[in-house]
């Protein structure tokens, strides 16, 4: 099966006040229709912001330069006009950010937000059917009361209601891809854990690629089919997650395994902050599937 | 080089800083460089009196001959002046009560706080105007009305400022290790407030320029034969349209000084933010 | 909710009237010299000094002064003026109306033309829409509105004499005062030719009091909006590809107003200020060609009078403005404390 995403060689720069600032150099990620990937890295490692050029974000910032191939479905992301980029968002391509109550918009409620969303997908839609909906949308992340939540503001819920709003907005044109930056790091863990396996469950269900970037490698264990692994804007070790569980190959990735906490766990690990062993080549596992 | 490199990315603090500089040294050396240094009292030419801009008088001359541009220029001298003394008086008080208010708290956050809000509830430059109605029309009246006006804008700038650090672990840590509030306010909140202090009084320049001129506009600033942008503007308006340069060139002094100190301003909140 | 919140700012802002009451008191006695004198002129008898002096209780304690000015006050009586020789009340609620009328229209072109200003700036920022609309605002707000007041004179009425020079109202038109609000008197009158030309009297003296206030509130608005650009639901709303002007009009406009609103009020305070140096450019009969001609005498009354009723204005403005940010903010408007 041919990829819904195939990353070639993306680089990633920044002009600022201090310089040139190289943030990704020279990345390969590729994700086929359904398949659950993570992108693993602490922050600054570059991942988020390939998220915002997967999204024909950074494309159109003044001081960034991008370069590269990034197809999406056929069409190379990076050579789109901005208006082809944009008509991708929110259809084709969809995002849950990290912290849902701050993604919100403060001043309007949570209804004009989903309606807005929707009439992404159908602008022909009337507003009674877009209501209709989105209140169902809202029973699929198991909200009981979708009439109170979609009357309420960001602030009037709980930040585990939020997120679920996020993941049934995120969800609601029915995306090929799903890019989900951090989803719920702001929450508390067990609310996370129940969130996350809600959003699994849905885009198993729809079917939906996923991107899911994290610094936590015991976050994305049960969630990923493969795990990419980027350390300083380089890919350092890729494979299926098993194989990179258990048999992790780059001293880096075996660091971030290090710090996963375990229950039986003896203390803090002991992960050094850098360690020139960290820039030892690319691992590639073979594909299995 | 990180500040050379932002005022290279904003040419117009570039020219702010330019302006500024410029209008500094001709107030500061207005006897030598105007043309007529003896026409800032009250000199009459009455041959040249009322005459539009030409090769000899550049702005022209007013009514009884003196020539616009010298008096603008030593005009100036008396708008700078009265700026820094305003802003030496003003800012120091403004900061210490901000500063009390927005790390004591407590009552005296209120007392003080409630105090500024009374003088931050008269328009300030009403507020000025009835402190001129009071006092005799003079320079150092006028610096006192307006320092009276400007105070409570930095104590509430430095309050707002400090109050938000006032939470921060730092300040918690000083008290920890049971530093006194005096070294807490100055030493540790203090240098955190100063960026928006700094930035504040060079915008402020201009505006104290504009209140002061706009007094002097309503003939309670300063008295003639002192030349005074404010007073020049008010005296020329009453022989519009036909000797047009009498407030028209005083006017555009005055727009120029202060643009120059906006634009500078301006730049340098740009510089001191990037550093955050 | 909303009562809740009126109520603690009625409250507040007594606190402030009574302490702007006392501030006001303050400056008129550190006056130099006797005021029943300067009130009399130089030929006034010994005997109708002291007369003077005890109806104004100038021989009683500051204290007791003070107690009399509220008692007055709270009669709503300001005293008489010693230039009208009429009550004060009466001298402002003859002139006031002029100075509001030109005010509030100054007020509306400042956040018509002002707010979208900074919000094109904002969402074209850094490009040369941006540095257009920040060297205009800059300039706005380099001059006193007495220099933008000669000048728009000088162009419009003048050299294009699109408007009249001076005045509220050309002297054919006889209208009956109602409410001193010409532009509403004239229409209550049926005289739209009156209007008409009271409205054109109205827009140079409007706009030069304007222009710094649009300068500020570009500028306020485009720094909030920059600053809201940044925040993650606009990410969001750019990641769900909602149009960038629907992103500008609406979901980085509203939550920037919110802060913009108290220093707008503020502005406008600026402008009832102001309004004495435009008054004074276009012959405008409003509030400060008195209150400038009873400071030249020294009138006291008439000085705390006129003082005190700006005063007031701005205090009234500032509540409105209270109440807008809580109909605007949901966080103020359900919450059970009532504050922002």
């Amino acid at each position: 099966m041919s990829a819904l995403l195939d990353i070639k060689d993306l680089k990633l720069g920044f002009n600022t006040l201090a310089g040139y600032v190289d943030v990704l150099k020279g990345i390969n990620v590729s994700i086929k229709p359904g398949e659950k990937v993570a992108l693993v890295g602490e922050s600054g490692s570059g991942k988020s912001v390939t998220a915002r050029i997967i999204l024909g974000l950074l494309q159109e910032h003044r001081d960034a330069l991008v370069s590269g191939d990034v197809q999406f479905n056929g069409q190379n992301i990076n050579t789109l006009s901005p208006k082809d980029r944009a008509s991708l968002r929110g259809k084709d391509i969809s995002m849950i950010f990290q912290d849902p109550t701050s993604s919100l918009n403060p001043v309007f409620t949570i209804k004009k937000q989903f309606l807005e969303v929707l009439s992404r997908g159908d602008e022909k839609l009337s507003r009674k059917s877009r209501v209709d909906r989105a209140t169902q949308l809202l029973g699929t992340v198991s909200i009981t009361d979708p009439k109170r939540v979609l009357n309420s503001y960001p602030f009037q819920l709980s930040g585990g209601m939020n997120q679920r709003v996020m993941i049934a907005m995120a969800l609601a044109n029915h995306p090929k891809l799903l890019l989900a930056d951090e989803p719920g790091t702001a929450l508390d863990v067990s609310v996370q854990a129940q969130t996350l396996s809600l959003m699994r469950d849905l885009v198993t269900q729809n079917n939906t690629a996923v991107l899911f970037i994290s610094h936590n490698l015991g976050v994305v264990r049960e969630f990923a089919d493969r795990i990419y692994v980027i350390y300083k804007g380089n890919i350092v070790e890729d494979g299926p997650t098993h194989c990179i569980f258990n048999n992790a190959q780059h001293p880096y990735t075996r660091a971030l395994l290090a710090a996963v906490p375990r229950i039986t766990g003896t203390g803090l690990p002991d992960v050094p902050e850098v360690s020139d062993e960290f820039l030892a080549p690319y691992v590639g596992h073979m594909q299995v599937s | 080089m990180r500040t050379l490199r932002i005022l290279a990315r904003n040419p117009l603090s570039v020219v702010g800083l330019v302006l500024v500089l410029l209008i500094i040294f001709a107030a500061v050396f207005a006897q030598y460089i105007v043309p007529y240094p003896t026409h800032n009292g009250s000199v009459i030419d009455f041959a040249f009196a009322n005459k539009p801009p030409s090769a000899r008088n550049w702005f022209g001359t007013d009514l009884v001959g003196r020539d616009i541009f010298s008096r603008i220029i030593y005009a100036y001298q008396i708008s700078l002046t009265l700026g820094v003394v305003v802003l030496a008086v003003a800012t120091p008080i403004g900061t210490i009560i901000g500063l009390l208010a927005g790390y004591v708290g407590g009552w005296v956050e209120n007392v003080l706080m409630r105090l500024v809000d009374i003088f931050l509830s008269i328009p300030p430059l009403v507020l000025a105007i009835a402190m001129m109605g009071v006092l005799e029309p003079t320079l150092t009246n006028a610096m006192l009305a307006v320092t009276v006006v400007w105070w409570p804008w930095y104590a509430r700038l430095v309050y707002s400022i400090a109050r938000a650090e006032r939470e921060e672990g730092y300040v918690l840590a000083a008290e920890v290790i049971g530093a006194s509030a005096v070294h807490i306010s100055f030493r540790e909140i203090l240098p955190n407030c100063l960026p928006a202090i700094i930035t504040k009084m060079t915008l402020d320049m201009g505006f104290v320029i504009i209140i002061a001129s706009s007094l002097s506009f309503l003939g309670l600033g300063v008295q003639p034969p002192t030349p005074d942008l404010g007073s020049m503007v008010a005296e020329g308006a009453r022989y519009l349209p036909d000797s047009w340069w009498l407030s028209v060139f005083p006017g555009l002094a005055i727009l120029v000084a202060v643009f120059g100190f906006n634009l500078l301003g301006d730049g340098l909140r740009e510089i001191l933010s990037v550093d955050k | 909710m909303v009562l809740r919140t009126l109520l603690n700012r009625l409250l507040i802002s007594l606190i402030v009237l009574v302490g702007v009451s006392m501030l006001i008191f303050g400056i008129a006695r550190v006056i130099p010299g006797d005021p029943a004198r300067i009130a009399l002129g130089p030929n006034a008898t010994t005997e109708q000094i002291s007369k003077l002096r005890a109806e104004m209780h100038l021989d009683e304690s500051l204290p007791s002064q003070y107690f009399h000015f509220l008692i007055d006050l709270s009669r709503g009586d300001l005293g008489t003026s010693l230039y009208t020789n009429r009550p004060v009340t009466l001298d402002i609620a003859e002139f006031l109306p002029a100075t509001l009328e030109l005010v509030f229209l100054a007020g509306i072109i400042m956040v018509s033309v002002g707010l979208p200003l900074g919000m094109l700036a904002a969402r074209y920022r850094d490009s040369w829409p941006d540095s257009l609309i920040r060297v205009f605002a800059l300039l706005t707000v380099s001059a006193p509105s007495f220099v933008w007041a000669v000048i728009l004179m000088l162009l419009f009425a003048f050299y294009l004499p699109i408007f009249p020079i001076a005045g509220r109202i050309s002297d054919i038109y006889e209208i009956e005062r109602v409410t001193g609000f010409l532009t509403i008197d004239t229409l209550l009158a049926g005289n739209y030719a009156a209007f008409g030309d009271a409205l054109r009297h109205l827009v140079l003296p409007a706009v030069a009091l304007s222009l710094s206030g649009i300068g500020q509130a570009a500028r306020l608005t485009r720094s909030n909006m920059v600053e809201t650009y940044e925040k993650p639901y606009i990410e969001m709303a750019q990641a769900y590809g909602f149009f960038p002007s629907r992103i500008a009009r609406s979901y980085a406009f509203k939550p920037s107003l919110i802060p913009s609103l108290t220093i707008i009020g503020l502005d406008f305070a600026a402008m009832l200020g102001n309004a004495f140096l435009v008054e004074a450019v276009f012959a405008w009969p409003g509030l400060s060609r008195y209150g400038v001609a009873v400071i030249l005498r020294k009138d006291l009354n008439a000085i705390m009078g006129t003082v005190l009723i700006i005063s007031i204005t701005f205090l009234i403005v500032n509540i409105i403005v209270d109440l807008l940010i809580g109909y605007l903010n949901p966080r103020v408007r359900y919450s059970t404390r009532g504050s922002a």
